[in-house]
């Protein structure tokens, strides 16, 4: 009977992932500005890890679950920070792949 | 060195114009931050702090002392910082602000000095990208019967393109008048270093003056 919870739970934690939102910025030209998006999102709720690309425009965050950030509440963290949204799209890559690739670009 | 105001405007026009990338100009950071800067000159130095209440507005204290002429100036006051506008393009960003001050001002001149009360409008224009910046600002400052308005121009570029993590230095040239303090225009060479939260400016005046504006974001 152990085994089979311990299983049904690995199951379920293997299952449980997180959801990449990428979300590109329109006005994000200097690094001053974008720490507000990056400290905004940090701070709120089901955002696991966050990454800003200042030279490709965009910022790529990680929930802690597979539901994302509501877009709502995506537009409202930029739009308060000073900036507009243009587009936001879920990818398939964790944050981190997105900065280890940028890091080895 | 001698450069025309003129010539100096064409200079900021064509570098606006000749490149799509650039920097910064916003001297407002995200809602719930606070922003402290210091400018440091040989004859004037200023302090100020301020918070940002919302998308749009700031509120500050500022302190300055400036002196020239034969005048010295000793101010303190608060003042409100407004975005009047804002567009954002996928490159670029383009600004309108509006700085309101009040406060009292001490005006010391041939050994006599008096204080003031103040209210003093400034509008700023800028636009940047991640390699180009632009600015242009006219403070009013009219106190008794005097007139210390005070303009400035700003335009400059980045050595090369930066990560968000990394330092990323300008070359920007300021050209700044203050009516009654300065007998010409001020042109100040400044190499500029940006990291995140921390803004460096450290320049020296064609006539040989250092002067150093720093500004972080906590």
């Amino acid at each position: 009977m152990k085994k089979v919870i311990l299983i049904v739970m690995v199951f379920f934690t293997l299952n449980s992932q997180a959801l990449t939102q990428k979300i590109e910025v329109l006005g994000m030209v200097c690094a001053f500005c974008a720490q507000g998006i990056e400290k905004s999102f940090e701070s709120a709720n089901n955002v696991k890890a966050v990454f800003v690309n200042l030279e490709d425009y965009y910022v790529a965050i990680e929930s802690k679950d597979d539901k994302g950030i509501e877009e709502k509440i995506i537009r409202a963290i930029i739009t308060e920070s000073g900036y507009d949204v243009k587009k936001i799209e879920v990818v398939s890559e964790s944050v981190s792949e997105i900065k280890r690739k940028y890091e080895s670009k | 060195m001698k450069i025309s105001t003129p010539y100096l405007i064409l200079i900021l026009i064509l570098l606006l114009i000749s490149n799509q990338s650039i920097l910064y100009a916003a001297p407002m950071s995200f809602k719930g931050s606070i922003t402290s800067m210091a400018t440091v000159g040989k004859d004037y130095i200023s302090l100020e702090s301020s918070f940002v209440i919302t998308s749009k507005d700031a509120i500050g204290i500022r302190a300055y002392e400036s002196k020239g002429n034969g005048y010295n100036l000793r101010a303190g006051g608060i003042f409100h910082l407004r975005k009047l506008m804002r567009i954002n393009a996928i490159n670029s960003q383009t600004n309108l602000w509006l700085f309101t001050g009040a406060g009292t001002i001490n005006i010391e001149k041939d050994l006599r000095d008096k204080d003031y009360s103040y209210l003093s409008p400034t509008l700023q224009f800028d636009y940047e990208t991640k390699r180009l910046f632009g600015l242009i600002s006219h403070q009013f400052l009219r106190v008794g019967h005097e007139n210390f308005d005070t303009t400035k121009i700003e335009g400059g570029f980045s050595f090369y393109e930066t990560g968000y993590t990394e330092t990323q230095p300008w070359f920007i040239l300021k050209a700044k008048n203050t009516n009654s303090i300065f007998s010409k225009v001020e042109y100040t060479p400044t190499l500029r270093l940006i990291n995140k939260a921390i803004f460096i400016d450290t320049g020296i005046t064609v006539d040989g003056d250092p002067s150093l504006h720093m500004m972080y974001t906590f």
